[in-house]
């Protein structure tokens, strides 16, 4: 038995530079050195070396295969979000459909550089791992089945989904504040950087009706992360895959404190993940460089892209997939101030780690408006939408809802980096930008049938425009 | 699990000297314990419960919202001393307030209460109080801002002049009005008072043809035994609740703890030895109900003197068949002694109630403790306990770690969120002593308190007759745990609540709710995200959110 204790918050040992070395074994141990070589969770504003050490140990973790020694596996819990013990005990340890189904983060992650999308290959299962089935197969009523989606720029893309989540917050508060006052019922549109969600009316005695509201989760935050826009947090969804897909459990949600045990998953191994570890992984993810659009080097590419980027307008493609949100601040804080418990946030410490996101050299070439905010070109709204209709419904191929979510009902895929992540769609199923676009039903038929009816010269400069935006090797 | 030597030696170590009262089971509680904060100075909540003894029983506290801003409100018990009125003004999140206002009952009318109990009696949508006396019982009709009006009269129910300590309240099936169970003690008159002298209990029941609650007819349930707690339950699952019913062997002959058939037509029956009832004779003082296992049958904490008990059906048990056995041991819930100080006599246990005060989705037990006055073989230092729930179904004593290891002698109580932020908190009324009451600040931590788990708080609306649902059934479920409440008035001692129900949900960020009405309907699925006021009316297709004032 290998046995972990957590390190007292009094031990100072150095983070920094820490990452440079881990050697503290044989170099051919089959153990991944990076965990645990941070001791203490960073704190405050971390300086420009700070962060790039740091990102350093997130970036070995990310790539790390994780081994047995490490705590990979998990044969007494299962994928579930909520820690939950099997009913059986699988003999292998890889499953595809509960998992764990890959040694490394990267292993899925990596289309076409590390932190990227995944070919079909990579698709994952998602069975909640509560009364699913626990043994193997592919079948659509056991699991919705998922292609891998890059990360290059999500820690911009947390930081407008917090300040989106934000707004709603204050406009619920400052309707609750006018019933109050008014003794009236108030209604209230819940509009933040110009995306809607819908409306809510709030009651003088401090109810609260949210039959109006679209897109975004009754609580009103919005959770920017995963096809179905379920996870909150690249901390949360750091926490949720490292157990799904590596059995690797953080101490922040499986540990002693929620679960009475330290190794729940009845591994061997005691406190797999630290906080600390689980805050390189996010700093490294938050970091990461946001994808580009790219200046093709032939004349009649650039020509095409430079019509295809009116069509995207034209056709109504932009009224979803917004080319820019602005962004007030750069700075991310982790623990951030959504999750809830489960996954570390802001309340559960004494203060949380600050990247300035400034700090990075991509972050020097984003644009700006006239007020100073950060334009971020994701070409997403952040917004959840019914994508299918009684015509076109060939995104409504997965039976089962998602915390909540119905099953054909998915969040904008934001499209900076398309022209680099192929296959698309929310199963990968679609091997061409033109069949993607013309399996968009529901929200999105009208925009599709624009495109359908649309010439071929306008076609063939949307697709144009769209394999400009990639993500830089 | 696993767990170093070195740590269980030492947690063994630790608990060997540290804690008397029993070789605790060697998985350690790693678990969140709440900082309980004793704030009612601060609060403005000044109270005690005095008297001589006639009060050695009672203190109760009713807590409930009577101004509409759905706060929870105290009515207090005061013995000899006047029943309060403490209307909440705590900000949410912020520090606990309470501000005393006046009730407007005559002298004679707000002295001599031992208990107090909150619900709607007559479906106008302001919570009543039914206050247990010595002397003639009350119900005090509520109205706008915490305004209240006696109307024994206008709902022809008879007070009484016995020594009350217990009530409960049910609507029967298709009734406009509950049903009310009040319990009796000594009958002070009767010749050889105290000893063997215990007064008949009383059922009364709605006149089922009037438009408004008449209570001219009562049933008297006897024998009683000198009771000082009763809760109707569906014991087993029938859909028609039983009277359970506590009572004080010290002064019953012959006595011993009582279930009740409540028929909708027909004279209450006691279930008796040859319907597989187990005769128990305990000091019963208070009675706690949940359903721990989550198999639909409740368990019952019954509080006394010494052990308490934890009842569970027993495998000869059957559907009328009510066969308990007790697992207070197993469960390591016996709490026979205090778990600090030198005092190793046994202890005396008051209110009892259930409750996840560290929103981990396991339920804890909090128990008032107490010397009755100045019994030499029972604890004079005897501080409440805060039994909480662990791995296994076991409980484990963190009273002294929580901070309401105080030299008290608690009574009544209310385990209820005061300044709606999630986290529950504790008010004890104590024996000729100010009242406590304990802020709930989180767990405690090296930098200062940190929140616990999730947590869900439901208030229920069941519609123009019995609005809070008292008697449904309220299940959230999480993942693959299922947690239950059943809405009650009645049993704790002498103390009552109505509101929001609360529900600890861990890690959980959603949750589904289910509620089976007091008809017996189940209602659809509600899908809620964590950490919030639901608000579920019967028959509506979603869940509304309530937001607390800042």
């Amino acid at each position: 038995m290998k046995t972990r204790f957590l390190t007292p918050i009094a031990t100072v040992v150095c983070l920094f530079g820490a990452a440079a070395s881990y050697a503290t074994g044989k170099v051919w141990e089959e153990k991944t050195a990076a965990i645990g070589t941070i001791k203490e969770l960073p704190r405050g504003v971390l300086d420009k070396k700070q962060l790039n050490d740091l990102i350093k140990v997130g970036e070995d973790l990310f790539t790390a295969k994780f081994t047995k020694a490490d705590g990979a596996g998990r044969p007494g819990s299962t994928q579930a979000i909520v820690p939950t013990k099997v009913r059986h005990r699988s003999e292998q340890a890889f499953a595809r459909l509960s998992g764990p189904d890959a040694q490394a983060c990267s292993s899925c992650h990596n289309d076409p550089i590390v932190g990227g999308a995944g070919d079909f290959v990579t698709n994952v299962f998602l069975s909640e791992g509560f009364t699913n089935a626990d043994f193997d197969t592919s079948d659509p009523q056991f699991s919705n089945e998922r292609g891998t989606n890059h990360l290059f720029g999500a820690g911009l893309i947390e930081l407008l989904a917090r300040e989106m989540s934000d707004d709603l917050a204050k406009l619920r508060s400052r309707a609750l504040k006018d019933a109050s006052t008014s003794g009236e019922p108030v209604e209230v549109a819940l509009t933040t950087k110009g995306v809607t969600f819908g409306f809510l009316t709030a009651m003088p005695d401090g109810l609260v009706d949210l039959t109006k509201i679209e897109g975004v989760d009754t609580d009103l935050v919005i959770r920017p992360f995963s096809q179905k826009g379920v996870m909150t947090s690249l901390r949360q969804f750091t926490v949720n895959a490292l157990n799904h897909h590596h059995g690797m459990q953080a101490v922040e949600r499986f540990g002693a404190r929620w679960t009475g045990e330290n190794d729940f998953d009845e591994d061997g191994n005691d406190n797999e993940i630290f906080a600390q570890d689980v805050s390189a992984l996010v700093a490294w993810q938050a970091t990461l460089k946001t994808p580009v659009q790219k200046t093709p080097a032939s004349e009649g590419w650039r020509t095409a892209a430079q019509k295809g980027e009116s069509v995207f307008t034209e056709l109504g493609c932009a009224t979803c997939h917004i080319k820019a949100l602005p962004l007030k601040s750069l700075n991310f804080i982790d623990p951030g101030p959504f999750d809830v418990a489960g996954t570390l946030n802001n309340r559960q410490i004494d203060k949380s780690a600050t990247y300035d996101l400034a700090l990075m050299e991509w972050a020097k070439s984003l644009p700006r408006n006239d007020k100073g905010e950060v334009l971020v070109a994701l070409f997403g709204d952040l917004k959840r939408h019914k994508m299918t209709d009684r015509r076109i419904a060939a995104l409504g191929n997965e039976l089962l809802s998602q915390r909540f979510v119905g099953r054909d009902i998915f969040m904008t895929s934001e499209l900076w980096g398309v022209g680099s992540t192929a296959p698309y769609g929310h199963r990968n199923d679609f091997t061409t930008l033109d069949s993607i676009i013309l399996a968009h039903g529901g929200e999105g038929r009208a925009a599709r049938d624009s495109y359908d009816k649309s010439g071929d010269g306008d076609k063939s400069a949307l697709i144009a425009y769209l394999s400009t935006l990639v993500i830089a090797k | 699990m696993r767990y170093s030597s070195k740590l269980i030696s030492l947690l063994l170590g630790c608990s060997l000297v540290g804690s008397p009262v029993v070789a605790e089971s060697e998985v350690p509680f790693t678990f969140d314990v709440p900082q309980m904060e004793e704030v009612a100075a601060s609060a403005g909540l000044h109270h005690s419960y005095e008297g001589p003894w006639e009060f050695f029983v009672g203190g109760g506290v009713a807590s409930f919202d009577c101004n509409g801003d759905r706060m929870p409100d105290l009515f207090m018990a005061g013995g000899t001393a006047p029943v309060q009125l403490f209307v909440n003004r705590s900000k949410a999140g912020g520090d606990i307030k309470f501000e005393k206002v006046a009730i407007g009952l005559s002298e004679r009318d707000g002295a001599k209460a031992l208990g107090a109990y909150p619900l709607d009696v007559d479906n106008d949508g302001h919570t009543d109080i039914v206050v247990l006396r010595l002397g003639e019982n009350l119900v005090l009709k509520g109205g706008p801002d915490c305004s209240f009006t006696k109307v024994n009269r206008s709902f022809a129910l008879e007070g009484g002049s016995a020594w009350s300590t217990g009530f409960a309240a049910s609507w029967e099936n298709g009734a406009q009005f509950p049903t009310l169970a009040f319990g009796n003690y000594v009958d002070r008159r009767a010749p050889g008072s105290p000893w063997g002298t215990c007064e008949a209990n009383v059922l009364a029941k709605p006149n089922s043809d009037a438009t408004t609650p008449d209570y001219s007819s009562s049933i008297a349930l006897e024998p009683g035994y000198c009771t000082l707690s009763m809760l109707f339950t569906d014991w087993n699952k029938s859909g028609t609740p039983a009277l359970r019913i506590t009572n004080d062997r010290q002064y019953y002959r012959g006595g011993q703890e009582q279930l009740w058939r409540i028929p909708a037509n027909g004279a209450p029956r006691q279930y008796g030895r040859s319907q597989g009832w187990k005769p128990l004779r305990i000091w019963g003082m208070g009675i706690a109900e949940a359903d721990l296992d989550q198999d639909g049958l409740p368990e019952y904490a019954l509080s006394s003197m010494g052990d308490t008990m934890l009842q569970s059906l027993d495998k000869e048990a059957d559907t009328d068949r009510p066969t308990y056995r007790d697992t207070a041991y197993e469960k390591q819930m016996t709490a026979h002694r205090p778990y600090t100080g030198t005092d190793l006599k046994p202890s005396t246990g008051w209110h009892t109630q259930f409750a996840d005060i560290n929103n981990d989705t396991r339920l804890d037990l909090f128990i008032a403790k107490g010397n009755v006055e100045a019994m030499p073989d029972f604890a004079a230092f005897d501080p409440d306990n805060l039994l909480m729930g662990g791995v296994g179904g076991k409980f484990h004593e963190k009273g002294k770690e929580a901070g309401i290891a105080l030299p008290t002698r608690g009574r009544g109580g209310a385990v209820v969120d005061l300044n709606a932020d999630g986290m529950l908190d504790m008010v004890v009324v104590n024996r000729k002593a100010p009242a406590s009451l304990f802020q709930n600040r989180g767990a405690k931590t090296s930098w200062g308190n940190r929140p616990m788990g999730n947590w869900l708080a439901i208030e229920l609306d069941n519609g123009k007759v019995n609005q809070f649902a008292v008697g449904a059934k309220v299940t959230v479920k999480t993942g693959n745990v299922t947690q239950s409440r059943r809405i009650q008035v009645g049993g704790g001692h002498a103390s009552g609540q109505i509101g929001f129900v609360h529900f600890g949900l861990g890690v959980a960020e959603r949750a589904k709710i289910r509620v089976q009405w007091p008809n017996g309907d189940w209602s659809h699925e509600y899908r809620v995200f964590a950490n919030n006021f639901v608000q579920v009316t019967k028959d509506k297709p979603d869940a509304l959110y309530w937001y607390p004032k800042p």
